[in-house]
């Protein structure tokens, strides 16, 4: 496990989502990676009955890089609060069911093909929401360092290298308050939560 | 694509596929007890020689747990009860969060309440999350004592601590005796292991007398 | 025939071997006593009897079992009496018996009662069977009311035993159930553990100061009261709706 920087890669105006994968595993593989298995990265937001004051959100994500886990994100406010659990959290937010109803329509995910390339692991992700797909998020990880502000100008080379110098690379929101700390598995899921919420804002895309 | 590529079962599937297959622990099947302070060295040595972990010892506990509820929004069913617990003799340990159901203790011849259950190892804010969910506290303490195994049977023998208010004093023990509880996790329907309770139970009589207690109608006894 | 040689060796053995186990139980138990007289506790006291009284039953069990009827229907005949010392018998039941002698033949091979004791018996048999109905119904009732007064006497006796000085005597009660029920519901239901609130007794002054965090939540009667808070939110909004327009 090392740091992870989450990045959202423009779909050209008459490009395919399809098309912008092929062309990044192109260059993925010149580049001399190999491919290992596929990822898959889901989210499923839970809203608190009306009943019971303001609103709140839980967020349950899970990580096909993190199997056995469940990540939680509960928003409210200005606080998010985040919590990882075994697989049995999933039941747990059933029994929620009277308190929390899950918002079916934004069901999100990103999927795609994952890369092993040296140190770094790179995942090209198509984001779909109801079969409706919202666009491309590519995930970069440089496994030696858990040190965020360690590493952080390899991994900004090592993207634009990737993807161009056209699309500009910045360091994410929520790494920015926590360049100095041990970077955990739950900060690769606050990325993916923060890019999530982009998405489902975003209506009408083409299709993939 | 060759197959190690293929694409990765999403977590509800798999979820749905173990529910499908019953292979979840979610049912408790559960007897108590108690034992005087003065008796318990005996209890002990007892269970040391019918459990499993003879040779490592006992294994001790020091846990905290707050238990939490959590109102239903439509007024229709009794409130969620919640538990967490945390370790407070292994900090780097994760919390342990518990859903327990309403206990059923059957007729006669069942040998063991049996209820419904869901323990979630928890990293993070966990406290904090649950009060932001909407969960408030109802009460808190502390158990410190020792944890046996048999086969798939849990014993704990433990001193319940009222935690008090100033962090000077020191908790103060809420009786003069050790609970007692054996109890068993398990996936629904798998009623033999109840008999192998029973039968364990049995064997630590008249020492202990593990029951079925239904500390509900206790409950309603004493406000009544 | 000669399986029936055999079936008897085969009983013999059984036999033999039961009581062998017995002696070894009852040299046990001499042994502990003669060498443990002043650490000896009484339980392991009683389970060396125990341990005899099973190896009795075994040993009857056989004696009575269908291997035996073979054993009965044979003859042991003294041969020779003798008051010379015969080493060989001496060996065989470890110096407990030198010789065979006059004095102690007739009481090893004995089958029957002794001749006294059988006329005794047979005298009380006549005298029960010639006896009325009604003198033995009578005598019956006066001995089960003897018995029954005896065993309340023993019954009141026991419970002030156990309550009072099996304490003192060491022999303490192991668990109450009071403390059962208060372990239990306190872990259960939070009884004597909310804040605020006594740990003993538990329960009392609950009410007053146990109020800010809320009855205890398996008491289901706590919510019907809800239903009513949002009711009364909504006949505030409704009365404010309706003094805005007299104000303009």
């Amino acid at each position: 496990m090392g740091v992870t920087v989450l990045q959202q890669y423009p779909v050209p105006e008459n490009k395919t989502g399809t098309y912008v994968i092929e062309l990044l595993t192109k260059r993925l593989l010149a580049l001399g990676a190999t491919q290992q298995g596929q990822f898959l990265v889901d989210c499923e937001s839970f809203l608190s009955h009306p009943q019971m004051g303001a609103t709140k959100t839980v967020h349950i994500l899970h990580n096909s890089e993190q199997p056995a886990s469940v990540f939680s994100i509960l928003e409210s406010g200005t606080k998010n609060i985040h919590v990882v659990a075994d697989g049995l959290f999933d039941l747990f937010m059933m029994k929620l069911a009277q308190h929390y109803t899950s918002k079916k329509q934004t069901k999100i995910e990103s999927k795609g093909p994952r890369f092993e390339l040296g140190d770094f692991c790179v995942k090209l992700g198509s984001v779909m929401m109801n079969q409706t797909f919202k666009g491309i998020l590519i995930e970069v990880e440089y496994r030696p360092c858990v040190m965020a502000n360690a590493v952080w100008s390899l991994l900004r080379e090592f993207l634009q290298g990737l993807l161009g110098a056209s699309v500009p690379v910045s360091p994410p929101q929520h790494l920015l308050s926590r360049m100095h700390e041990i970077y955990t598995p739950v900060d690769t899921v606050h990325q993916y939560l923060e890019h999530f919420g982009q998405y489902r804002k975003v209506t009408g895309l083409r299709n993939a | 694509m060759s197959a190690a590529n293929a694409a990765p079962i999403t977590a509800t599937d798999s979820l749905s596929q173990a529910l499908k297959a019953n292979i979840i622990p979610n049912q408790e099947y559960l007897l108590q007890g108690s034992v005087l302070d003065s008796a318990v060295e005996v209890l002990l040595h007892r269970l040391r020689g019918l459990c499993d972990n003879v040779d490592a010892g006992p294994e001790t506990f020091d846990d905290q747990e707050v238990c939490f509820s959590l109102r239903d929004p439509n007024q229709q069913s009794a409130p969620l009860m919640l538990r967490v617990r945390k370790a407070l003799d292994a900090r780097d340990m994760p919390y342990q969060l518990r859903y327990i159901g309403q206990p059923d203790l059957g007729d006669k011849t069942r040998p063991t309440v049996v209820r419904s259950s869901l323990d979630i190892a928890c990293n993070g804010m966990l406290i904090e999350f649950l009060n932001e969910l909407g969960c408030r506290i109802e009460f808190e303490y502390s158990v410190k004592g020792y944890m046996f195994r048999k086969g798939r049977m849990k014993i704990t023998v433990a001193k319940v601590f009222k935690i008090s208010q100033s962090s000077a004093m020191p908790p103060e023990p809420i009786s003069q005796s050790y609970l007692v509880e054996l109890s068993v996790l398990a996936p629904q329907g798998q009623d033999a292991i109840a008999e192998d309770m029973r039968a364990f139970a049995d064997q630590l009589r008249p020492l202990v007398q593990l029951d079925k207690i239904d500390y509900k109608r206790l409950g309603h006894m004493a406000v009544t | 025939m000669q399986r029936e040689e055999k079936q008897l060796e085969v009983t013999l053995q059984a036999i033999l071997n039961r009581v062998n186990d017995l002696k070894t139980a009852i040299q046990a138990l001499i042994a502990k006593l003669e060498n443990e007289y002043e650490t000896i506790n009484w339980p392991t006291f009683l389970d060396n009897y125990a341990i005899l009284s099973g190896h009795l039953t075994g040993l009857s069990k056989i004696l009575q079992a269908e291997m035996a009827p073979s054993l009965r229907a044979l003859v042991v005949l003294p041969l020779q009496l003798g008051c010379e010392r015969d080493e060989a018998l001496s060996r065989l039941t470890e110096g407990r018996v030198p010789a065979c002698t006059h004095d102690l033949v007739p009481d090893l091979l004995r089958t029957k009662p002794e001749p006294q004791a059988e006329q005794r018996l047979q005298q009380f048999n006549h005298k029960a069977s010639t006896l009325s109905y009604d003198t033995a119904q009578k005598q019956v009732t006066q001995f089960t009311k003897v018995v029954s007064h005896v065993w309340e006497i023993i019954s009141k006796g026991r419970e002030d035993w156990e309550g009072d000085s099996m304490r003192a005597a060491g022999m303490q009660p192991t668990h109450t159930m009071t403390d059962t029920h208060a372990l239990v519901t306190a872990v259960g239901t939070g009884k004597g553990l909310r804040p605020g609130m006594p740990a003993l007794p538990p329960g009392v002054g609950a009410p007053g100061l146990g109020a800010p965090r809320g009855p205890a939540p398996q008491l289901g009667p706590a919510a019907p009261a809800m239903p009513k808070a949002p009711s009364a939110i909504k006949t505030n909004i409704k009365a404010a709706n309706q003094i805005h327009p007299y104000q303009r």
